[in-house]
């Protein structure tokens, strides 16, 4: 597992970078955090003739609120999305959710959200997240800058509309507006593996009814994908109290003898109920907006019903999540 | 006892001072990397490695074309001591070496490719970069041929490995078969079948060899299980007399099994140190590791077992068709153990096991800590299970009234084994009163009760298992030599993989001579400095290495009082030894430190070969699961592993193996698995990410206790330990998940229970209920139990109609 040999640039700039990835006739790749690059450089994957490591150039390590987004640099690492604070309100909820199920703390402390959206793993929990937030992507390469939206961004497995010659430089994710409540499911077969299944869900409410809905699905199909169907489902339904159509499970906490360890563990939500808003976008997230990939352990139809039963339960925790906050967020309508 | 039970060896190994075979600085040394098969099967029509040759770096690149007479692997590891454990009077009809025969492992491959990572050519270069980047531009053309990579493609003829020869290799059975009668009569039959998946046991350090040739001699560092073994094999390689080789195993990453033979990478390795004079280094990777190492378990299972009304057991049998890999090599008659360990801990008077060993195009199948007994307390634990579901007993109880009783041992099984001692009653109930059975029993009929709860399961799994190895290799060297400095050091023809050798045998021979321990060293793991070894495997260094090294150390006390009094010209009953200091009550009375009589009479050493028997350590494992149905993921909320592993001599150790090795239990039971491609090749791109084993995060709280049943076979009552979690632990864990679901068909669930296995298993088993409720309203539980008959074949459809999935196989 060792990588053939390359050459090695560290630019101190983002101009210098453009410029040395730009070098006809030579490979490039850009290291931030390293950690897909160098292991896929180890297993011989990709043999860049150079490797642009980026981690000098202080300015791409700027995460800041402007214009009413969050602007996070091409530096700017996992970690620094585990506090809810990085943005305001729902946006910071949410990318503090998410970024819990990224890898692990040592890989969090290093990897970067935008190498992320370079690799575009099908499985990205990022990827999904700049998918239901309408993020822009802003890359720069030797003809200058352009922003691409992240619906134009993923083309399948590692593919993107990124150039070899362009850098990505920041990562705008667009504030979410007060009433919104957020949620992020993951299902995976352990602690630090690839999710089978994962949701995004973004739900503004407006007068006790969904004004609009945003659902991202990750590796539920060869890249990250929007449930756009389920969510025009959702428009215009009353956004459901939790434990609708079923009674909560018994916590874990009511079991007897039970080590302090597992007692405050949270328990899976509720089980989807098999009527109801949230019941048909979640069917309809599964049957007409993914398109699963069969892979070892999860066949197409397991895989359709954990995206249901995610759907569903990441609905019922965005709609608990904006009760929770309706208070605290900004005032419907006026989120920037 | 007093011992010292924090380990000698963290200080070295947790600060970053363990000294590895890969850590071994040699001037000079080349680096090894070998190109593999990317196919499961196929004609191998040229291999070309003169570009490697011109890659900067590379010494040299070769084929089996260029290195004829390199001996084939099989043959030398035929007659390993503990495994294949053939039994002597199958050994005129039917030997290991028959299988080998026309079946023999290349070296390098030559004309055919058999399994996915097989050795094709080796690249040599200055340091591993360059051997990779030679390695890269061997070019290898091979035509592929249909490959079964599952025992029920290679049995159906349609490929075969071997031109006209069976992909049977090996067949043997166990016990008597039963009649017919005794399954009609029966009260009770359940029929299960099982897939025991196969397992890659996943060392943190992967192979390692390193072979430096000075002169006429040849010094090799291997992470190994039994070096001497290893040098005695080399020697035939290379045809040399063993005394020119040198083995040393330093500190080792862990073997479970996967580093007790000779591979093609280590006669490889050898050859090309001594035809180029220099050193080679052959350092394993995980990729190389997940596709090339050896693999354990892998066994399909038909069984069937009989009871009367009263839940007394009638008869057991168990058919093993064993996936043994592309050649007959150590693991070809592995699956002996499960046959021969069937009976469990029960009073079956009729047990009758067959095994099939089939050849199939993957990597070979080796021991795997446990190597035979998860498999056979898997298929009878998980069928016990069951048993109890349909007679409505407390699985407990059914356990308990089948338990072969204390005043029964020396116990004579059906299939062959005495067992030694063995109170399993005893584990069964400090198991289940460590658990808290009654109370997790009332919280899981609460939770039926209530449809919004999370069903949860209780499991159980009592086991017998065997340590110390099979005849032919039930003996180790054990010596202690005193020192003119006043130390001692300990000799031990074992070899430490992470057991704590280090701390349990000086801390034992400290004990027996009564010094600190700190005056001990011990030396094992080198053929230079240990005369004679077997190793370390089969759960037998503490049981039969510690027994020597016992003798040896009171030897020593013998032969020193006999010296002080031939010096002090008394009688030798008038010579004491105390804490390591002679004494005379003579006029005037004499005194002597152990250093100070080495210093005064000359060396002072004893070499001393302990001769031991099997040993029959057993326990109990309970768990505690509570079952996500609607995404189908298992949550162990308890695991208790309550093992007797008769004296321990080191609790602490003890203890660190029982929890390592519950854990990987809990990695078969749940994660632990490889998938297949179409074409028969494992689907782990992402290395330790496809093949997911567990981690912290996976580890539920555990809870490990002892109940203490000296063996009578080792003057230390000591019982192997260390492999009780991998035997105990995954039937327990599934046991759970099916009580959990109460489900009315055992093979419903396969392991690994990844949540679509445990998805679909409750789905049908939710269809069963509800139609069996519409059946007979109000009784559905009832309905469920009495029409099983009509599930138990179902089975066998439902697993055609999954078999992709539930072998792990499929994609």
């Amino acid at each position: 597992m060792k990588p053939p040999s390359f050459d090695y640039l560290a630019p101190g700039t983002v101009a210098e970078a453009v410029h040395a990835l730009a070098v006809p006739g030579r490979r490039a790749e850009v290291l931030a955090g390293g950690q897909s690059l160098i292991l896929d450089m180890r297993l011989r994957r990709t043999s860049p003739d150079v490797v642009v490591d980026i981690n000098g150039i202080d300015e791409l390590a700027d995460v800041r609120v402007e214009r009413g987004a969050l602007l996070a640099g091409a530096l700017a690492r996992h970690r620094d999305f585990e506090s809810p604070l990085v943005a305001p309100g729902p946006l910071g909820r949410l990318l503090s959710r998410a970024v819990v199920n990224v890898a692990h703390p040592p890989i969090r402390a290093r990897g970067t959200m935008a190498g992320s959206l370079a690799w575009a793993h099908p499985a990205s929990e990022w990827c999904a997240v700049a998918l239901a937030l309408d993020a822009g992507i802003e890359l720069r390469g030797p003809a200058g800058t352009r922003v691409v939206a992240a619906r134009d961004y993923f083309r399948g497995p590692h593919a993107t509309a990124r150039a070899p010659q362009e850098l990505i430089t920041s990562v705008r994710l667009p504030l979410l507006p007060g009433g919104t409540g957020v949620a992020f499911a993951e299902h995976r077969r352990t602690q630090f593996c690839f999710a089978q299944v994962a949701v995004a869900v973004a739900l503004t409410v407006r007068d006790g009814v969904i004004a609009e809905a945003r659902i991202a699905l990750a590796n539920c199909a060869d890249r990250p994908l929007r449930a756009y169907a389920a969510e025009r489902s959702l428009i215009g339904a009353e956004a459901l109290p939790p434990g609708h159509g079923r009674a909560p499970p018994t916590r874990t906490e009511a079991l007897p003898d039970l080590p302090p360890s597992t007692r405050t563990e949270a328990v899976p939500d509720l089980p989807p109920p098999a009527y109801g808003p949230f019941a048909r976008a979640a069917r309809i997230a599964a049957q007409d907006d993914a398109d699963p990939v069969p892979e070892p352990y999860a066949d197409v139809e397991y895989r359709r019903h954990a995206i249901a039963v995610l759907v569903a339960r990441a609905l019922y925790e965005a709609t608990a999540d904006g009760r929770a906050h309706a208070a605290d967020d900004l005032p419907v309508g006026d989120p920037r | 006892m007093s011992f010292a039970y924090t380990r000698r060896e963290d200080e070295r190994l947790l600060t970053g001072q363990g000294r590895f075979v890969a850590d071994i600085d040699v001037p000079g040394c080349l680096s090894a990397v070998f190109v593999r098969s990317p196919v499961a099967h196929g004609r191998l029509r040229s291999v070309d490695c003169s570009p490697a040759a011109s890659v900067p770096g590379v010494v040299g690149a070769w084929s089996a074309v260029h290195l004829t007479g390199l001996p084939a692997c099989a043959q030398t590891a035929a007659d390993l001591p503990d495994l294949p454990p053939i039994p002597p009077v199958l050994l005129a009809s039917l030997s290991t070496r028959e299988a080998v025969a026309g079946r023999e492992w290349p070296t390098l491959a030559t004309d055919r490719v058999r399994y996915p990572g097989e050795a094709i050519a080796v690249v040599v270069a200055e340091d591993r970069y360059q051997a990779e980047d030679g390695a890269a531009a061997v070019g290898v053309v091979i035509d592929p041929l249909p490959a079964a990579v599952t025992t029920a493609a290679a049995l159906d003829g349609t490929v075969t490995l071997f031109e006209g020869m069976s992909n049977v290799a090996f067949e043997f059975e166990a016990g008597h078969p039963i009649d017919e009668e005794v399954w009609r009569s029966a009260a009770v039959v359940v029929e299960a079948r099982y897939r025991q998946q196969v397992l890659l046991p996943s060392p943190m350090e992967c192979r390692a060899f390193l072979a430096v040739p000075r002169g006429d001699a040849l010094t090799v560092w291997c992470s190994h299980q039994m070096p001497h073994r290893l040098r005695r094999e080399l020697a035939e390689v290379l045809g040399w007399p063993p005394g020119r080789i040198r083995v040393i195993v330093p500190d080792s990453g862990g073997a479970f099994g996967s580093k007790s033979a000779i591979f093609p990478e280590y006669v490889v390795t050898a050859t090309l140190a001594v035809a180029l004079g220099r050193p080679v280094r052959w350092i394993e990777d995980r990729m190389e590791s997940l596709l090339a190492a050896t693999r354990g378990r892998g066994q399909d299972q038909r069984v069937r077992l009989a009871a009367g009304a009263d839940g007394r057991l009638l008869a057991y049998e168990l058919a093993i068709d064993a996936d043994v890999g592309a050649y007959p090599h150590l693991g070809a008659a592995l699956p002996t153990q499960t046959a021969r360990m069937a009976t469990g801990p029960y009073l079956t008077p009729r047990v009758h096991a067959t095994v099939r060993s089939v050849l199939t195009n993957t990597m070979m199948t080796y021991p795997y800590r446990g190597a035979g007994r998860p498999e056979a307390a898997s298929a009878l634990e998980r069928t016990m299970d069951e048993l109890a579901r349909r007679l409505g007993l407390d699985p407990a109880e059914l356990r308990r009234r089948n338990f072969i009783p204390p005043e029964r041992f020396p116990y004579d099984t059906p299939t062959g084994r005495r067992y030694d001692s063995g109170n399993y009653a005893a584990a069964l109930d400090l198991a289940l009163e460590t658990l808290g059975y009654e109370r997790w029993r009332r919280e899981r009929d609460r939770r039926r009760a209530d449809p919004a709860a999370l069903p949860l399961g209780i499991g159980l799994a009592c086991y017998v298992e065997r340590s110390g190895g099979e005849p032919g290799g039930l003996h180790e060297f054990g010596g202690v030599e005193a020192c003119p400095d006043g130390t001692v050091v300990a000799r031990c023809g074992s070899a430490a993989g992470g057991q704590s050798h280090e701390t349990t045998f000086s801390s034992l021979v400290a004990d027996t001579l009564g010094l600190d321990p700190a005056r001990v060293r011990l030396i094992e793991g080198d053929t230079g400095e240990v005369p004679e070894g077997v190793g370390s495997f089969a759960s037998r260094s503490a049981q039969i290495a510690g027994a020597a090294l016992q003798r040896a150390a009171r030897t020593l006390i013998d032969q020193a009082r006999q010296r002080a009094a031939a010096l002090w010209e008394l009688p030798v009953h008038k010579v004491s030894w105390s804490r390591g200091t002679l004494r005379a009550e003579s006029d005037p009375p004499a005194a002597a430190d152990l250093g100070e009589l080495v210093k005064e009479t000359g060396p002072l050493r004893v070499d001393d070969r302990f001769e031991g028997a099997m040993a029959f350590p057993f326990g109990t494992h309970a768990a505690v699961v509570e079952v996500d149905v609607d995404l189908g993921t298992v949550r162990v909320l308890r695991l208790v592993a309550v093992d007797d592993c008769g004296v321990a001599i080191n609790p602490v150790a003890v203890h660190g193996q029982a929890l390592g090795s519950a854990v990987q239990g809990i990695g078969q039971a749940l994660y632990e698995g490889v998938p297949f491609d179409d074409a028969g090749v494992p689907v782990l791109p992402n290395g330790l990410l496809d093949y997911l084993l567990p981690t912290i995060a996976e580890v539920p709280p555990v809870d490990i206790a002892a109940t203490t049943t000296p063996t009578p076979v080792t003057p230390l009552g000591a019982k192997g330990a260390g492999e009780s979690g991998c035997i105990g632990t995954p039937p327990a864990i599934v046991n759970a998940v099916a009580d959990a679901l109460r489900l009315a068909d055992p093979g419903l669930l396969q392991m690994p229970l990844t949540p679509d296995v445990v998805w679909r298993a409750a789905r049908a088993s939710e269809n069963a209920r509800r139609a069996a409720a519409a059946r007979e309203p109000g009784r559905a539980e009832n309905a469920q139990r009495s029409g099983h008959g009509a599930h138990g074949t179902s089975g066998g459809a439902d697993r055609s109609r999954h078999g992709a999935d539930r072998t792990g196989r499929g994609r």
